[in-house]
Formats: structure tokens, C-alpha cells, sequence
């Protein structure tokens, strides 16, 4: 190769990298997973030094509760406690924030102090489709029902249907899920005895196997039934006085008007015309309600004794179980903003307005 | 009351007949009378056009004809008989099937303000396949002919239209988008509602071009209201001249730009600078379009009129005709014939100097 031709290729070679630099950051999609990758670190940062901010750390934890439990003496606690975790404590944050940066670029959520050895990972895995179960089932029904009882209430705006129903929405969606779900309890279960409580108890029942048959379905649905009810409960009215505003405003459009003056069925209407555009603002609301129903779903598990990642984030918060808790709060975060990049694509394909081009 | 239909021709051929018609709005304050007691006949192929101030009542009447009224509205009672071959309809007495096929198939309406006229999420193509199914016209192919003969009529490129989302067209393109495909299923009647409102001047321009183009090469009876005189010159045939709600005036479009019989259309069409003329400011009619709650006794304009008497005061004139397709709704037209007009146009001008 003769010099000429070298100097030649050299600045071609790298205005093409200059040029491939910029189309990729003008790549919508490519800029929105670096954004997404850069708000999941600053969460993790945040979790990892907020959680041992809190009081007390996970020895004094177990040493608290081996004193009130079991009687012990503060010193044999204590040895107990260092005995069995056998942890550097005294390491300094930023030592030990390094070492769980590097773990965790390498796929490891790290190992419970609690459950000494049990991989986190494995943990979420356990509890995590549980969760997603429940919670994805009743945003599905909420939002569906909640659509579709929105759109009754503005074409029948000023009946008494639409009185009761927004009245009965405006309640339940100012009622926290958590006294819904006692509610429930109390009085479904404990007073009047609808829902044996003892046995809709876990996510399922003793000795089912999961696999694709119909017993198992149906019995994870029973199991179920409560948490499901209350997130349905408490997340409907929202949707559904949404929706009824969002309907009566979309009613009021030019292109209603003209589209019966255009004699189109009524059916054709209510679904292309006034549902589909009326509905549009409510997907962005969809992403950001499954972050607040994964997150909001720990008391209602707790509540339900459900094996959801909520009851799993609530344990750890009680031992200071700090790989667990920083584990979930990393799957509500990427649960989120997943939420939120896939509502985008979504919405994009639903509205060509804000599509990208 | 005499009506219109003395101008029917002999053999009695409409395509639409108004009789009587009233419609109210129900306000806070009480009832709007917004139509009160219009009747006209529109002649097949012929070219209407209701022209009058903003709030007398042209929309309202352009709505009621294919009952498209808000829901605070009601047709107190009158007859909106539409005839099609030999068979005549009561619009008012269609059930919903009736009137959902009679929309747009027999009698297309087209909005003032297209601007939002199409569902924002969906492609015109796919609008337009909504607008021909519903009327039971399924092959894709015959659709997509006769609407790219029309589009390439209004002047639109057929496949970048078509293809194309309503926020990705002009507010010009789109105006154009709902005439074509207002002519899409050939309705014998059209009625157009201030086509040009909200257009810049050259846009307007290129759709008056398009609607005289249209009126030429097709045949239906068209309907249109405005408040742009010149616009109404340039297509009618007659003009109804509108107020408070009432016909004043009906005339052969030359009769009504140059005999003016009413002292209302004569200050209306003395209110339009002329583009040679030498005023340059607007000259309008004193006084304001009356209240139409309560509406004034007598005939509605006498208030602002400088012919007005006692009888004016206390006596509603009726629409009677007075020549050969003229029509007039005005106790003193003879002397309004006598002067040309002149009196109302020294009183507007003295008003406004």
C-alpha cells in the first residue's frame, strides 16, 4: 500500500464515522434507549444510597428481632447475627457501591442477607409473575370496562345512569386500594363469608403444578379473584370519568358532526370516530398507571398474602434485606420506563399526528 | 301568507320545498327563535344561494334540512319535502335508517370550516371508503375511479391525497377534499355552507374556480349560504336574502345585485366595497341584527330601516312576489323601486360618516 492511497482512504474513513455518529444520534429510537439507560442508573444510585440511609441496617434488624422474639441477650444476638451474615458492613459506601455496579453489569443482582445465599434474581423470578399477573389482568379489565362505561355515561350525559355511575366512579377512585382491599376482607370474607379467605390465601393453590391446563388457569384466577377486585376497584373510576370527559369533548368535534352529515352507520361512528380519538389520551395514562399499580401493589399482597414481588419488597424493607430491595426497585423502574418507551410506539401508531417520521 | 312555490315552474318540478318551517334554540334566557317561518323552493339543477349577516339564521336552516341540529334545537313544525323521480319525502318525518341514507346519498352537506371536518387518525382513502360503504357502495375499485375523477376536478393530486393523513393536507386541500367527496355518491343536492370562511384570498379564489367548474361539468341542485356577497354573485342562480331568521327577499341573482327591492339587501350589497369602487371603508347598516328571543312586532328590520312607518311598527309584511322571479317581504318596495335604493344608502352612509 503506497502513502498516497493511505492518506487518501483516512478521511473518507472517518468522515464516515463522523457521518454514522450523527445519524445515530438523530435515531429516535436509538436516543430514546440511551435516555431510558440513563434514567435506570440514576435510579439505581439513588436506591442503593437512600436504602442505607434508612435506620438501623439488616444486623440490627436481626439483632432487634432475636432480642424481642427469642429472648436473647444483646451479645448473643449480635454474635448470632454476625455469624450468619457474615458481611462487611464497615466497608465504605462507595467501595461497596463499585462492587454492585460491577455485579450487576454483569447480569448479578446479588444474594440475599436474609435468605443467606439465594440469589435475588432467583427471588424476583419467584414472586415477579405473580404480580405482573394479577396487576396486568386488572389494568386489562379496568381499562376495557372503564372505556367502555365512560362512553355510556357522556352518550347518556345528564341520565340518571350517568349520575350513579360517576358518582360511584368519583368514590372508589378517592378510596386508597389498601382500605378497599381490608374492606374487602372484612367484610366479603370475615362477615359475610363470600370469599374463604383461608383458602383464596397464596398465589396458588398447595400442590398445583404450573402448567398450561385449565385447572391451573382457573385456579390462579381464584387465587387472585381479591387483589384483582380491589385493583379493579380502585383504578376504574379514574378511566372512567376520563373517558366520559374525553367523549363528550371528542363529541363535540367538527369531524362527529360531519360524519353523520356524511351518513355513516352509528356504530361505525361511536368506534372509529368518537372511541378512538376519545381514547388516545388515556394510553399515555395506561403506562404511567402500571408503574403506580406495581408499586401500590405491596399492601394489597401483604393484605391478600399474595406471592407478589410487593409482599417480597415489604419483607426485605423489614429485614433491611438491602440486595432484595434494591433488586425490586430496579424492576419497578425498568417496569416503568418500558411502560412508558412502549406507550410512546404506541401511541405513535395509534395517533399519525405525533408519529414519528 | 303567500309562499314560494308561486315560482315553481308549471309542472311543479322541485327538488326541495321549505314550507313554513320554524326552529328554535333553547337558551338560559328562553327560546331563540332562529328560523322563523321560511319557505322557498329550489328548482332542479338550480343554484340558491341565502346570504345575509352572521345570526340570521342561514346556518340553522342549512342544518335543519338534513335535521343535523344540535340537540338544544327543535323544529317547531313546518315541512322539508324532497323530491327524488316522483317520489316525494318528508325530511322531518324520516326515521333514523331513512335519514342516515338520505344524508350525504341525496343530500350532501358541506361545513363551513373543514378544517376539522376529517377524523384526525384515520387516511382519507380510508374515509372515503367509510363514506361509500355506509351507503351500500362496497366495490373498492369503482370508489377509487370516480374519486380520483374527482379530485383531479378540484384540482388534488389523487394519489398523495388519498395516501394521505388530513394533518398532512392544507386548510385549502382539505376544503377541496369534503367537495369532492361531498359529489362522491352524485346526490341530486348539495348545499354548501360558507365554503371560503377561514381561507386566505387566493385559496378562496381557487375554490370559487372549482365550485363554478363543478356546477358546469355535473348536475345537482346546490344550496348556498353566505355572507360573502361576491361569492354568492358568482354561482347563484337566485338569492335568498335572509334576516332575523325570516326571507326578506328571494330574486334571480341579477335582480338582486341591481334592483334590490328591500332596503335590508340594498344595505347589504351597499356594504360590500367594490374592488373599482372609490370607498374604501365598509359602509354598514346601522343598528344591529335584531334579538331573536324576542324578536321586534311588525316586520324584524324596522328599527334600522329608513323607510319604516307605523305599519312597519305593528303589521309583519309577507314575502309576496312582485315581478317575474322576485319576491319581497316589504310594506313600502315601490318606493324602495322609486329611489333606488337611495334613501337607505344616504341613511347607512350619514350613519357612518
Amino acid at each position: 500500500m503506497t502513502t498516497t492511497s493511505l492518506a487518501q482512504s483516512t478521511p473518507s474513513r472517518r468522515f464516515d464515522v463522523l457521518y454514522w455518529l450523527r445519524r445515530l444520534s438523530r435515531n429516535f429510537i436509538l436516543r430514546r434507549v440511551l435516555m431510558a439507560l440513563a434514567k435506570i442508573y440514576v435510579v439505581i444510585t439513588l436506591t442503593f444510597f437512600i436504602v442505607r440511609l434508612m435506620p438501623t441496617n439488616p444486623i440490627e434488624a436481626y439483632v432487634n428481632e432475636l432480642i424481642d422474639q427469642y429472648g436473647f441477650t444483646y451479645q448473643e444476638a449480635r454474635d448470632q447475627a454476625a455469624a450468619l451474615y457474615g458481611i462487611d458492613l464497615e466497608a465504605s459506601l462507595w467501595t461497596q457501591y463499585l462492587e454492585y455496579m460491577k455485579n450487576l453489569l454483569h447480569g448479578d443482582l446479588g444474594t440475599s442477607y436474609r435468605s443467606k445465599g439465594t440469589p435475588v434474581a432467583k427471588m424476583i423470578a419467584k414472586f415477579l409473575p405473580w404480580t405482573l399477573f394479577s396487576v396486568g389482568v386488572s389494568l386489562l379489565i379496568s381499562f376495557t370496562l372503564g372505556m367502555l362505561l365512560g362512553m355510556i355515561m357522556a352518550y347518556r350525559r345528564g341520565s340518571v345512569l350517568d349520575h350513579v355511575l360517576t358518582t360511584i366512579a368519583s368514590i372508589f377512585s378517592s378510596i386508597p386500594n389498601y382500605l378497599v382491599g381490608m374492606m374487602i376482607l372484612v367484610f366479603l370474607g370475615v362477615q359475610w363469608k363470600i370469599f374463604p379467605i383461608t383458602k383464596m390465601r397464596g398465589a396458588m393453590s398447595p400442590g398445583m403444578k404450573p402448567e398450561l391446563s385449565w385447572a391451573f388457569i382457573k385456579d390462579i384466577f381464584y387465587h387472585a379473584t381479591m387483589p384483582i377486585l380491589t385493583y379493579v376497584l380502585t383504578t376504574i373510576g379514574g378511566w372512567m370519568l376520563a373517558m366520559k370527559s374525553n367523549t363528550i369533548n371528542t363529541l363535540g368535534e367538527d369531524y362527529v358532526t360531519v360524519a353523520k352529515a356524511r351518513g355513516l352507520k352509528e356504530s361505525r361512528i361511536i368506534t372509529s370516530y368518537v372511541g378512538r380519538n376519545a381514547s388516545l389520551p388515556l394510553f399515555t395514562q395506561l403506562a404511567i398507571s402500571i408503574g403506580f399499580i406495581v408499586g401500590g401493589s405491596a399492601l394489597i399482597e401483604f393484605i391478600f398474602v399474595y406471592q407478589g414481588v410487593g409482599q417480597l419488597l415489604l419483607n426485605s424493607i423489614n429485614y433491611r434485606d438491602y440486595p432484595v430491595m434494591q433488586g425490586v426497585f430496579l424492576v419497578i423502574t425498568i417496569a416503568v420506563i418500558l411502560a412508558n418507551f412502549l406507550a410512546e410506539f404506541v401511541y405513535g401508531w395509534l395517533d399519525p399526528r405525533i408519529r414519528v417520521q | 301568507m303567500k309562499s314560494a312555490t308561486e315560482n315553481v315552474p308549471s309542472d311543479g318540478q322541485f327538488t326541495l320545498k321549505v314550507e313554513d318551517l320554524w326552529v328554535t334554540y333553547l337558551a338560559e334566557r328562553g327560546k331563540v327563535k332562529a328560523v322563523r317561518g321560511v319557505s322557498f323552493t329550489l328548482r332542479p339543477g338550480e343554484t340558491l344561494a341565502f346570504i345575509g349577516e352572521s345570526g340570521c339564521g342561514k346556518t340553522t336552516l342549512g342544518l335543519s334540512l338534513i335535521r343535523l341540529l344540535p340537540s338544544t334545537a327543535e323544529v317547531e313544525k313546518g315541512h322539508i319535502l324532497y323530491r327524488r323521480d316522483t317520489e316525494v319525502m318528508d325530511v322531518l318525518q324520516m326515521n333514523d335508517r331513512e335519514l342516515r341514507q338520505f344524508r350525504w346519498k341525496e343530500c350532501a352537506m358541506i361545513f363551513q370550516g373543514a378544517q376539522n371536518a376529517f377524523n384526525p387518525v384515520l387516511r382519507i382513502w380510508a374515509q372515503v371508503l367509510d363514506t361509500a360503504r355506509s351507503h351500500g357502495v362496497t366495490n373498492k375499485k369503482e370508489i377509487r375511479q370516480r374519486m380520483e375523477d374527482l379530485f383531479r376536478l378540484v384540482q388534488l393530486e389523487p394519489e398523495r391525497v388519498l395516501r394521505a393523513y388530513p394533518h398532512q393536507l392544507s386548510g385549502g386541500m382539505r376544503q377541496r377534499v369534503l367537495i369532492a367527496l361531498g359529489l362522491l355518491l352524485k346526490p341530486p343536492l348539495v348545499i354548501l355552507d360558507e365554503p371560503t370562511t377561514a381561507l386566505d384570498i387566493l385559496t378562496q379564489r381557487s375554490v370559487i374556480d372549482v365550485l363554478r367548474d363543478i356546477k358546469e361539468k355535473m348536475d345537482f341542485s346546490l344550496i348556498l349560504i353566505s355572507h360573502d356577497l361576491s361569492l354568492a354573485a358568482e354561482l347563484a342562480d337566485r338569492v335568498a336574502t335572509m334576516y332575523a331568521g325570516k326571507l326578506v327577499e328571494v330574486a334571480n341573482v341579477w335582480d338582486t345585485y341591481y334592483h334590490p327591492l328591500h332596503p335590508y339587501t340594498v344595505g347589504l350589497i351597499h356594504a360590500v366595497p367594490t374592488l373599482a369602487g372609490e370607498r374604501e371603508e365598509l359602509i354598514s347598516i346601522p343598528g344591529s341584527p335584531p334579538d331573536l328571543i324576542d324578536p321586534p312586532k311588525g316586520c324584524a328590520f324596522h328599527p334600522r330601516c329608513p323607510y319604516a312607518t307605523e305599519k312597519c311598527r305593528t303589521e309583519e309584511p309577507p314575502l309576496i312576489p312582485v315581478a317575474q322571479d322576485h319576491e319581497v317581504a316589504c310594506w313600502h318596495w315601490q318606493q324602495v323601486q322609486e329611489d333606488g335604493g337611495q334613501r337607505m344608502m344616504v341613511y347607512s352612509e350619514a350613519k357612518a360618516g
